[in-house]
């Protein structure tokens, strides 16, 4: 490897299907021993990157590289040292969740000792130890998903991708998941790739994020970074029983507000330290005629990055209508 | 290339899932059985019954002659079953209606046309639709014409005549025995349908191929081990069909461990050949229907001129042709070969070599197109 620290190289990748452009033009490095966050709504075009990455689909342009390997040109090496737990499910029901793991150790060629003990070990890690001699048609979704998972690791692979981990999990199980995952790094050195449409999981697992929207990636970093890239450093969701433009401006008018977004009849305000503005804010609102009905501060998190970047929440059935930056003269409309 | 470890994973984990569903295994070899035993009954090989009304206007010696013959074929062979009537229209009738297959009328003066040898006729009315019950009842009547005269034949052999006297080559094959290879035949094509490829086509219709195209598993594993497996359970299913078949046949328990030998290897080389077949048409394909719409095509196709339930030399050239290329062809005459003419391996070289080639060559043709990407 010429960078020695580059688990994946993407430049320039473009995948279309027919006149979907499913992929645009992508490109970014993942650093090795990372856990590397691909965030986005659905259709974004997670999936179709994670098979390109994995050498299941051919990309349209442009080139990758994955342990050094290029995944049009090297797919067999490419294979051989990532693991990969694709968004479907594709355990199989006829076989025993300790088949299943057995039979995958087999195929990366993991010799029979090893094999057995890795298998015990993963399958207690993730809670499934009881259950490991039960046909995968007897799992939940949720247990067929953590033996996924335990699955792929079997032959200790470099760099993992994680298509959607946690996607129909309870909260309980995707927090099994994530301490799952957490400890593994800590035993073993790994790239992670990991797409997902949850923030928290994005934020609390991956050191960088992408995110992507519409087969683009609109912005890069970790966390803080984006985070840092949105105006204030708070944001007050207020509920109002009825909402009129003079309501409106006079919260715009405020000095400590960045920007709102108004959702119905719940204001989103981007200011600047919450606690201290926010007593203040209710008082404007209720002087020039508005009453209001609930207020909560949070912090800012990746879903207000999503937002700010192309106006609408990364869950398609909120997407928001209009949103206004405060100081850019007139209420500005973002466009998708 | 492929690699030990991974080609028995890939042969392991499918006879696992196949462990898992006795019900099929079950099935594959109760159906040809079944088959055999509808086929060898309802499609005799002679015609038995065939309903017959006789309007007899003449009620002459002759007449009574022609009406003993025909009984007698009723009493004997028992290919006709005969009915009275008085009336001719309703006798015709009766025939437009279904109840009979033919109608034979004796006009008033047949006896006396025979006697003074001026034309004699009789009519014989024929349901045509069922082509196969027509042809026999003609010669049949044809037959009891002819010998109306058989009494007044001198009791003394002529000695210029030539009398034929076949000579058997083999041991007496009814035809019910005759569809045995056959059965075997369809119980390996109903196998190789069932394993090998199909599991490609329905684990991508579930989505779980991705879990094994992502490894590094080669193609050739993929392809070897599941023809490997499928071989191994067609190979179980054609052997205990074909040990049944033999049974409820009749067809004596050959000898020398050679010919069973000999079986067996034919059993694998048709189900290799077969198998490999159905990687190069089924393996590009992800919905199980499409495998049921071609199981039925592909039956016809391969079975039919297989010359397993007619002779291959009675067909028209494009079909022969089509014979020539067909496994399942060689497969029936190498069966054939064996069980009923009791030969060894020696007889069956052409069969064999045939086989062979046809397997490797669809191997490689399903190798070299399997996709790897989804
Ligand atoms: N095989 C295909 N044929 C045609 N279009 C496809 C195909 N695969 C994906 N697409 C399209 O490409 C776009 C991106 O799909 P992709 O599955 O990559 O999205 P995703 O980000 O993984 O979404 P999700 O969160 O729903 O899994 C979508 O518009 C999808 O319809
Ligand atoms: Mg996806």
């Amino acid at each position: 490897m010429g960078q020695d620290n580059k688990a994946i190289e993407v430049s320039g990748i473009t995948k279309k299907f027919g006149s979907i452009v499913a992929v645009n033009n992508v490109s970014f490095d993942v650093i090795e021993d990372e856990i590397f966050g691909f965030l986005g709504p659905n259709g974004a075009g997670k999936t179709t990157l994670v098979r390109i990455l994995t050498t299941l689909v051919k990309p349209t342009s442009g080139a990758a590289r994955v342990a050094g390997y290029d995944v049009v040109k090297e797919s067999d090496a490419v294979r051989h040292h990532i693991g990969v737990v694709p968004q479907a499910m594709t355990s199989d029901l006829d076989l025993t969740g300790y088949e299943n793991m057995d039979i995958y150790g087999r195929f990366y060629s993991v010799a029979a000792k090893e094999r057995k003990e890795r298998i015990k070990y993963l399958l207690e890690t993730v809670g499934l130890t009881a259950r490991a001699h039960d046909l995968v048609a007897t799992y939940s979704g949720g247990m067929r998903r953590r033996l996924e998972i335990a699955r792929v690791l079997v032959h200790r692979p470099g760099i993992l991708f994680l298509d959607e981990p946690t996607i129909g999990l309870d909260p309980q199980s995707r927090h099994v998941v994530w301490d799952f995952l957490r400890k593994l790094r800590e035993e073993f050195t790994m790239t992670v790739f990991l797409t997902t449409h949850y923030m928290e999981e994005a934020e609390t697992l991956s050191g960088r994020v992408a995110i992507i929207d519409s087969g683009k990636i609109i912005a890069l970093g970790s966390p803080s970074e984006l985070k840092s890239q949105i105006p204030g450093n708070d944001i007050v969701s207020l509920t109002a029983d009825k909402l009129s433009e003079n309501i409106i401006d006079t919260i715009k008018n405020q000095n400590y507000v960045h920007k709102i977004v108004i959702e119905n009849t719940t204001i989103r305000v981007y200011v600047d330290n919450g606690a201290q503005h926010l007593p203040q804010l209710i008082d404007e609102i209720r002087l020039s005629g508005g009453k209001i009905l609930s207020a909560a501060i949070h912090e800012q998190s990746l879903e207000d990055v999503f937002i700010h970047h192309t106006g609408k929440s990364i869950r398609e059935e909120e997407v928001r209508k209009v949103s206004y930056l405060v100081g850019a003269g007139t209420p500005q409309k973002w466009g998708r | 290339m492929i690699d030990m470890v991974r080609l028995l994973a890939v042969v392991e984990r499918d006879l696992k899932k196949f462990q898992r569903n006795p019900v099929v295994l079950g099935m594959s070899i109760m159906m040809p059985i079944i088959y055999l035993i509808f086929l060898g009954n309802s499609f005799q090989g002679k015609l038995q019954g065939i309903p017959m009304v006789i309007v007899d206007q003449d009620t002459g010696p002759y007449a009574r002659n022609l009406i003993d013959n025909l009984r007698a074929i009723e009493a004997g062979p028992e290919t006709i079953e005969i009915f009275n009537m008085k009336d001719q229209k309703d006798a015709i009738r009766s025939i437009r209606e279904g109840f009979y297959k033919a109608g034979l009328i004796i006009p008033p003066d047949f006896s006396k046309r025979v006697t003074l040898k001026r034309r004699p006729e009789v009519g014989l009315f024929l349901d045509n639709t069922d082509n196969i019950s027509a042809e026999t009842l003609r010669i049949v009547v044809k037959g009891a014409l002819n010998s109306l005269d058989a009494r007044y034949v001198p009791i003394r052999e002529r000695t210029d005549e030539v009398h034929l006297r076949g000579v058997d080559l083999y041991r007496k094959v009814d035809y019910y025995q005759s569809l045995v290879p056959g059965v075997v035949i369809m119980a390996i094509f109903m196998g190789t349908l069932t394993t090998g490829a199909f599991n490609l086509v329905m684990d991508r219709f579930l989505g779980i191929d991705e879990c094994y195209l992502l490894t590094p598993i080669s193609k050739s594993d993929i392809v070897t081990g599941l023809i490997i497996s499928g071989l191994f359970i067609t190979t179980v299913i054609a052997v205990l069909v074909l040990a049944v078949s033999m049974v409820i046949t009749g067809i004596p328990v050959i000898a020398g461990i050679k010919q069973y030998v000999s079986i067996i290897i034919v059993i694998i080389l048709t189900t290799l050949g077969l198998l490999s077949l159905m990687f190069v048409i089924l393996g590009r394909f992800n919905h199980p229907r499409v495998v049921g719409i071609l199981s039925g095509f592909l039956n016809v196709i391969l079975f039919f001129p297989s010359g397993a339930v007619y002779p291959i030399e009675s067909f028209p050239q494009w079909l022969k042709a089509l014979a020539r290329v067909n496994p399942e062809a060689y497969a029936v005459d190498a069966l054939k070969t064996i069980l009923f003419k009791g030969a060894g391996l020696s007889s069956i070289v052409s069969d064999i070599a045939f086989l062979s080639a046809f397997t490797l060559l669809m191997m490689t043709i399903s190798i070299v197109t399997f996709k790897r990407t989804v």
